[in-house]
């Protein structure tokens, strides 16, 4: 279900008479969503007598989809509208990276290691980090969610590399 | 008389002292009331959030919602709450100080406020901003405490097919109040009505477009979507403006805090329009806070016997949209506490604190959850009185926070938000969906498409699923009932007559000249 943005400007495939890209490509991309729910849930049970089946519901939602998402599109051929925006890599892929360098490592390494870690992955997405402080502010970071989350708010989690507690 | 006793009953919630024993204090107990405490958490979290510019409201909530998981429900309600009026407590100090809003709702309070702040008059400008956010929040507050009971009533006489049609009349007015294209607003609700199918159907337990993934069968997460589409899509949008913002603030000292007896006559009957205007937009679902200060700002400028005096520090700009958005972001409970209906993102956000605490959202809760709705009523007030003090004896570190960085805020949201969303189920799973989503709520925004009808959808999903059926299933497939009900036709009379409404062009402009504001 999740379309990842598309880097290259798409401008310069689309031919001359889409006149506004922003919502030619966001029309297409919700009726690209549209037909993946309807074939997800092809095999789900439809209506029996009067009554709704598990398929239903999703297959209307994603039917009006479709044509919302059609709509969408064509208005982006009948008017003028702006440009695909521009896309950024930075911070999208740092950002990211710590996001799932986070969720890998919290099992194996414990809080204290993947949390830490994560901060400075995301601190590469700006060009402005400056890495002194941003190691110390991540150190306290670390330090503060290691105290609320498991004491304060009675999470539990694991906090220290495994082969270390071992 | 009922009002009263109820009310007394949610005082008493609120002031509930509980004898706290942690470990750590060997055997020690502490007195505390939780429930003050989570207001005062709560109230100082929204003033901050207010403060800070690149990080709104609803990603505010979004993230702190799986930490509520530990908490007691009505303890954490509270806290959520006082976030959502805090922060507009909050965006009015940075918009007159510095220029900044903090957040949306306070866009307007800068044209005005910050002139007059630049005149030397910041102290009466915060003033009167607090005193009309305080004495707005205390009308909202018996205002929900007395709608509450009778909404509730005609709530539970409604059957499925009025359900399904009011349901439908608030998505609608949502699209319709809302900021940008009504096209694209309505499919980001339906493709959040199609999100809420995903995982396991209530009644027929079939596993709805799940792929076998087990971290789907009991659907996606509200609080993984939300954090997504807001918290981390928000911080990526942010990154891609590269820039440090400009914060050049005000170096003069705030010489004097009272307002002048010209000020009070001047902005009274401001408060007081601006506090009718807020409470009445923050009941109808869609705008809520951001489109009553807006209202709120236009309405004064028309009314002024010299309009030219606005932008230039008419202490009317100030005191009417601040009246208004505190007014609206607590009214807007109105419909969440007796419909079960979220009227907006930050409302549909608190149901999903409540469905993590098992509280199914409708009429049913003021009589099932007494403590819960009174308790959170009576808060409201006592958040209030709490944020005057906040705010205005402590304005100046307020101010100071401005200067934190965001290249050292963004990296600490992000890994703050993955603990949180982490803790929930403690599945990593969950972390990289969230990741995912924020990648998608990336993509949405760069097309225009507006995430919060998104959320709305998702939340009513089920609802509305549900509701349908039942209709369906007593009107034997009998699509008609819909309009053969009279209270449901009506309504779907209202909703179909607001949606040709807003694709007129002559009430588009209108609409569109009520956000234009900001950029004058």
């Amino acid at each position: 279900m999740s379309d990842t943005p598309s880097e290259a400007p798409v401008k310069s495939i689309l031919p001359e008479w889409v006149r506004g890209p922003q919502d030619f490509i966001g029309g297409l991309a919700m009726v690209a969503v549209a037909l993946f729910a309807l074939w997800a849930s092809s095999d789900l049970q439809g209506m029996h007598g009067f009554s709704f089946g598990a398929g239903t519901a999703p297959r209307m939602f994603a039917v009006l989809l479709l044509l919302l998402g059609a709509a969408v599109a064509l208005m982006g051929v009948l008017k003028d509208g702006p440009d695909i925006a521009a896309y950024s890599w930075r911070g999208p892929l740092f950002v990211s990276a710590a996001i799932v360098f986070f969720a890998v490592g919290i099992r194996p390494l414990g809080l204290v290691v993947s949390a830490f870690a994560a901060f400075l992955i995301a601190a590469l997405g700006s060009h402005e980090t400056k890495w002194i402080e941003a190691i110390i502010v991540g150190a306290c970071l670390t330090l503060g969610c290691a105290l609320l989350f498991p004491y304060v708010l009675g999470l539990p989690m694991p906090m220290f590399p495994r082969f270390l507690i071992q | 008389m009922e009002l009263f006793a109820n009310l007394a009953h949610g005082f008493g919630v609120v002031f509930q002292i509980t004898w706290w024993s942690p470990s750590w204090l060997f055997g020690l107990s502490v007195p505390i009331s939780i429930n003050i405490l989570m207001c005062l958490i709560g109230a100082l979290v929204g003033t901050l959030v207010g403060v800070l510019p690149g990080i709104g409201t609803i990603a505010t909530v979004a993230m702190l919602l799986p930490i509520t998981f530990g908490l007691p429900p009505v303890g954490a309600l509270i806290m959520l709450a006082g976030i959502y009026y805090g922060a507009q407590y909050g965006g009015s100090t940075t918009s007159i100080l510095v220029n900044i809003p903090g957040e949306a709702t306070s866009v307007v309070t800068a044209l005005d406020g910050h002139q007059m702040a630049k005149q030397g008059r910041a102290g009466p400008a915060l003033a009167i901003a607090a005193i009309g956010s305080f004495f707005a929040g205390c009308v909202a507050t018996v205002l929900i405490a007395v709608l509450g009971a009778p909404l509730t009533k005609l709530a539970l006489a409604f059957g499925p097919a009025e359900y399904f049609s009011l349901m439908v009349l608030g998505l609608i007015f949502a699209v319709v109040l809302a900021k940008g294209s009504v096209l694209k607003a309505i499919a980001m609700i339906v493709l959040g009505l199609l999100l809420s199918m995903v995982g396991s159907d209530i009644e027929t337990g079939a596993s709805r477009m799940a792929f076998n993934v087990p971290e789907l069968a009991d659907g996606l997460g509200f609080a993984t979507v939300a954090m997504g589409v807001f918290g981390f899509a928000e911080i990526i949008r942010n990154l891609d403006h590269g820039a440090e913002m400009d914060r050049n603030l005000v170096q003069q000292k705030i010489a004097g805090l009272m307002p002048t007896r010209k000020d009070l006559v001047d902005s009274t009957p401001a408060i007081l329009r601006g506090t009718v205007l807020g409470s009445i937009l923050g009941i109808l679902p869609g705008g809520g806070a951001v489109i009553a200060s807006f209202a709120a700002y236009t309405l004064e400028k028309k009314l002024a016997k010299d309009p030219s005096r606005f932008g230039r520090g008419a202490i009317e700009g100030v005191a009417s949209p601040e009246s208004a958005n505190n007014a609206a972001a607590q009214t807007s409970f109105i419909p969440l506490l007796t419909l079960g209906i979220p009227p907006n993102a930050v409302m549909a956000l608190m149901v999903g604190a409540m469905t993590i605490h098992g509280i199914v959202p409708g009429p049913q809760v003021m009589q099932k959850q007494p403590d819960l709705v009174w308790g959170m009523i009576a808060s409201m007030w006592i958040g209030n009185l709490m944020l005057i003090i906040i705010n205005l004896p402590l304005v100046g570190i307020w101010v100071r926070l401005l200067r934190v960085p965001y290249r050292l805020m963004f990296p600490s949201i992000v890994v703050f938000c993955a603990i949180g969303i982490y803790s929930v189920n403690n599945a990593p799973v969950d972390v990289v969906l969230a990741g995912a989503f924020g990648l998608v709520g990336y993509w949405l925004i760069k097309h225009d498409f507006e995430p919060a009808p998104l959320l709305l959808g998702m939340v009513l999903g089920p609802l509305m699923e549900e509701n349908l059926r039942r209709a369906l299933l007593i009107s034997r497939g009998d699509w008609s009932v819909f309009l053969s009900r009279p209270l449901s036709a009506v309504l779907l009379a209202i909703a179909a007559g607001l949606l040709v409404l807003a694709v007129l062009p002559a009430l588009r402009a209108k609409r569109d000249e009520v956000f234009v504001e900001s950029e004058g």
